[in-house]
């Protein structure tokens, strides 16, 4: 499942809007995660120059908006927009599955003391939707 | 910036348990909400993450019957206070500093703090910072050092990836999982805490947005060197060593993450005038399974408690 979600280069946006489905303020509270961004999207070369995309399993494109602070390592935040057709509201089942999807890819990529094991294990613990239309 | 829950959109099974009504006031330039019930020497219940007033609602009637002024804070970020939608707004300075802002805006003297998780740390430093205030201080399921709370706040599994980076938001934020399922997971009689309790937790953070501090709370917890409370906290263990407040300690008999031989011994070395710990029935959220009971051993030892203060 990790292996559905794939980096892109930016698609055509033409007839589609941002959807803001998550935020995370401070994504160096671990700082393997922010490590893991710049490390997938060239953001020590990059910088603010461009979002980064990824295509989840629906087929869906998401956009991954990385965020400065002074005074902090850069990126700071990411927000992740879903891009979906324009003037068409976006199916939130399909858009909560593809974050689960999104974050597995990510916390496989970080790497231990982090697992897609422990992942799986804490969306059962919570009884996610998510992870119960996956088994 | 800020979502609002008005105390109208309780649902009313849930109204009909919190009688009481709503007060209002700035802290440091947030809403706070309150209650404050009752005549006396106050006593300030404060709740933890992710809970709110409500908490204590077994706890507040006996304590007003029995002659005290009962004031019960929401801890801005929960409950009907103020929610601020971005992470930098929380500190655990801050909501210390929004505490000692309501105490001094009621004039509170010979005051009693109970405290139960961040109420805890945030209590406490309310206290030590205000020593000519204080009458007693009760404490229940928390801690106060720079050391990691209990082995389960290092754990992978399941604590900090419920916080990681992007999976908090997703799945405290998105998902609310520690206002509905963690606290069911911590109390002992969960079916009652379904049927009585749990839409309460859940509706005063009903939008991801103002479930935020649930996810930034456990990433205030000093695990390392690094970690941006240790001072804070260092200072904390340090100032309750040399603490002669009169002190309770209750802990819950079943609480498997703060442990009452590890975590409530420990505040008993850090007190050694500190009357318990007394156990009654009850995981993390104790009030949830023995409010009744936490109220009449606060009763007792208030009335073996000299009425010392500043007045």
């Amino acid at each position: 499942m990790t292996a559905a979600v794939t980096v892109v280069e930016r698609p055509d946006l033409t007839g589609k809007r941002r959807a803001l489905v998550l935020t995370e303020d401070r994504v160096g509270h671990s700082p393997e995660f922010r490590d893991y961004f710049v490390r997938v999207f060239d953001l020590d070369r990059l910088g603010l120059a461009r979002p980064g995309y990824l295509v989840a399993p629906s087929g869906g494109v998401y956009e991954l908006v990385f965020v400065g602070r002074s005074g902090e390592a850069f990126p700071s935040g990411v927000e992740i927009n879903a891009i979906v057709d324009a003037l068409e509201p976006m199916d939130e089942n399909v858009v909560d599955r593809d974050l689960w999807a999104i974050l597995r890819w990510m916390i496989a990529g970080v790497g231990a003391p982090w697992s897609v094991v422990d992942f799986d294990a804490t969306g059962r613990l919570y009884r996610l939707p998510a992870i119960r239309s996956t088994q | 910036m800020a979502a609002a829950v008005s105390p109208l959109a309780l649902p009313d099974h849930i109204r009909s348990q919190w009688p009481y009504t709503p007060r209002f006031t700035r802290a440091n330039g947030w809403r706070m909400h309150y209650v404050d019930e009752g005549t006396g020497d106050p006593l300030v219940l404060l709740h933890g993450n992710p809970t709110w007033g409500f908490l204590y609602r077994d706890v507040i009637p006996p304590l007003v019957a029995a002659g005290h002024r009962v004031i019960v804070p929401d801890m801005i970020g929960f409950g009907l206070s103020e929610k601020p939608t971005r992470e930098h707004a929380h500190s655990l300075d801050g909501h210390s500093a929004n505490l000692v802002a309501l105490v001094r805006q009621l004039g509170l003297e010979r005051m009693t703090l109970v405290c139960h998780d961040w109420g805890g740390p945030t209590g406490l430093s309310c206290a030590l910072s205000n020593p000519e205030r204080m009458r007693a201080l009760v404490i229940m399921s928390t801690w106060a050092w720079p050391t990691p709370p209990a082995e389960f706040h290092t754990r992978i599994f399941p604590w900090r990836t419920m916080h990681a980076p992007l999976v908090g938001p997703y799945l405290l934020g998105r998902h609310n999982a520690l206002a509905g399922r963690g606290v069911y997971l911590s109390v002992v009689d969960r079916e009652r805490f379904r049927q009585r309790a749990q839409a309460a937790y859940e509706a005063v953070l009903p939008d991801p947005a103002t479930r935020l501090l649930t996810w930034t709370w456990p990433r205030w917890i000093p695990l390392d060197e690094e970690a941006r409370a240790k001072a804070r906290f260092e200072w904390l263990e340090q100032g309750l060593a040399r603490c002669k407040v009169p002190t309770l300690i209750i802990w819950g008999r079943e609480d498997e993450v703060f442990d009452a031989s590890t975590f409530a011994q420990r505040f008993k070395r850090l007190l050694p005038h500190a009357e318990g710990p007394h156990l009654v029935t009850g995981r993390h959220f104790l009030q949830e399974d023995s409010g009744p009971e936490i109220a009449a051993l606060i009763i007792e030892f208030l009335g073996r408690t000299p009425r010392t203060g500043s007045q």
